[in-house]
């Protein structure tokens, strides 16, 4: 488990708002893999991933007067600032012209619908949990997290009912909370 | 709801993964404030999540920190070079800006200086003038001075010491110059006259009275009185003011022979 106790993480963000460089060195030092991780699971490309992972720590770097400690952790700040930037470069230009030009039987798989069920989701980290999940779940669940889709773009997508999308995400998410 | 309904009810994961829907978000943070148990099972699922991450960690590709730090002093130093880059225009604009001081101050104080030596300029040129004005004056009277000296020692001179009449206290002494006809008067006593009243020196030639000058009385003045070729011998009258006509012999103060 993390070996940050609750006031080093303050004093970690007190520095880093000093833009402390060792401070910063720190930060990446400690949660860049598991950060990576979860970008990995969004992105599988690793060199795209890579460029993520540069922008979430950018980012990190430029936005921590925005973190406020009331509100959560700093690690799950970071961790949605990491899923954010990963599903933007999915959804970005360059990423789908890459899906576009590749080979059509690699391409089925990665448009959002046929991706839910198939090969996309490996069997690591949070995805690995997801996989416990009731498959009803674990579609929902990856749309939603690691496709960053909204409740109503799932909805058009798997053509079910919005709120049976809501109350779906929930038990899911609910489930999950049992499988951590 | 109750606040253990609320904590099952999937809004914690919700929430910690991103997922709650933005007045999802306001309601939980408010809810939060309110029930330090909400926020006791928000902190749990944060850290089972984040032990979960670091069961599954992925470490990132050699040299990515390298060029994250240094993307990160790129953007610090970016944002030093827009400074930089802005300081080309604050140093010209400052630049320009103190030139125009500089053309400013400049301007200043050669208007300034103008001004000073303008008026000192001024102020010598009066100096000078007053000065070659007493140097004009002191001229004249040294001109003056040699030339009564000259006449005083120039053996053609004849002095003719005037003597009052009557008991009339009138003293002077007339030097006559016969060759350059120049006549100085030294005056050694005249008593004052009425205002309407002045002396009048006169030569007498062939029993004629030719007027010489009128002047006024006064101590120890030398005159230059008119010329005269000639002088049997000369007379002070006591006439009007600006007379022009011949002498009231009846105030003969003086009479003098020139020996000639």
């Amino acid at each position: 488990m993390s070996a940050y106790t609750k006031y080093s993480e303050q004093e970690l963000v007190a520095l880093l708002l000093q833009q402390n460089d060792q401070a910063f060195s720190y930060l990446y030092d400690n949660y860049s893999p598991a950060l990576f991780g979860i970008i990995n699971q969004i992105v599988p490309d690793k060199e795209l991933a890579s460029d993520v992972l540069q922008d979430v720590f950018i980012n990190i770097w430029r936005k921590i007067r925005s973190y406020d400690q009331t509100k959560g952790r700093l690690f799950t700040w970071m961790l949605n600032i990491a899923r954010n930037a990963a599903i933007d470069k999915l959804r970005s230009r360059p990423y789908q012209d890459n899906l576009k030009n590749q080979p059509l039987a690699e391409n089925v798989n990665s448009t959002a619908a046929n991706s839910v069920i198939g090969p996309q989701v490996n069997d690591v980290g949070l995805k690995k949990l997801i996989n416990k999940l009731k498959e009803e779940y674990r579609v929902l669940i990856d749309l939603s997290y690691f496709q960053g889709f909204t409740h109503e773009e799932i909805a058009k997508l798997l053509n079910i009912p919005l709120g049976t999308v809501k109350t779906r995400i929930r038990s899911a998410l609910i489930q999950l909370r049992t499988l951590i | 709801m109750n606040i253990q309904e609320y904590i099952s009810s999937g809004i914690v994961e919700s929430y910690v993964l991103g997922l709650a829907s933005p007045e999802e978000r306001i309601e939980f943070e408010e809810m939060c404030a309110q029930h330090p148990e909400l926020v006791e099972a928000r902190n749990n699922f944060e850290l089972s999540l984040e032990e979960q991450a670091r069961k599954n960690v992925v470490p990132p590709p050699m040299g990515a920190k390298e060029k994250i730090l240094s993307a990160i002093q790129q953007s610090s130093a970016s944002k030093t070079s827009k400074l930089i880059s802005m300081e080309p225009t604050t140093r010209r604009s400052s630049g320009l800006r103190w030139i125009a001081a500089a053309a400013i101050i400049l301007f200043l104080v050669g208007g300034f200086l103008a001004f000073k030596f303008y008026n000192e300029n001024k102020d010598l040129k009066t100096e000078l003038r007053s000065s070659q004005d007493a140097q004009a004056q002191l001229d004249q009277r040294l001109k003056k001075m040699e030339d009564e000296e000259k006449v005083m020692n120039d053996p053609h001179t004849t002095v003719v010491n005037m003597v009052g009449l009557q008991g009339s206290p009138l003293s002077a002494n007339i030097y006559w110059d016969s060759t350059s006809a120049n006549v100085y008067m030294i005056v050694k006593n005249m008593p004052k006259l009425p205002s309407d009243k002045q002396y009048q020196l006169w030569a007498l030639i062939d029993k004629k009275p030719v007027d010489l000058g009128l002047f006024d009385g006064g101590e120890k003045v030398i005159l230059k009185m008119n010329n005269t070729q000639k002088a049997d011998a000369f007379a002070i009258t006591i006439e009007n003011r600006g007379n022009t006509g011949g002498p009231n012999l009846q105030e003969l103060q003086s009479m003098g022979k020139a020996k000639l």
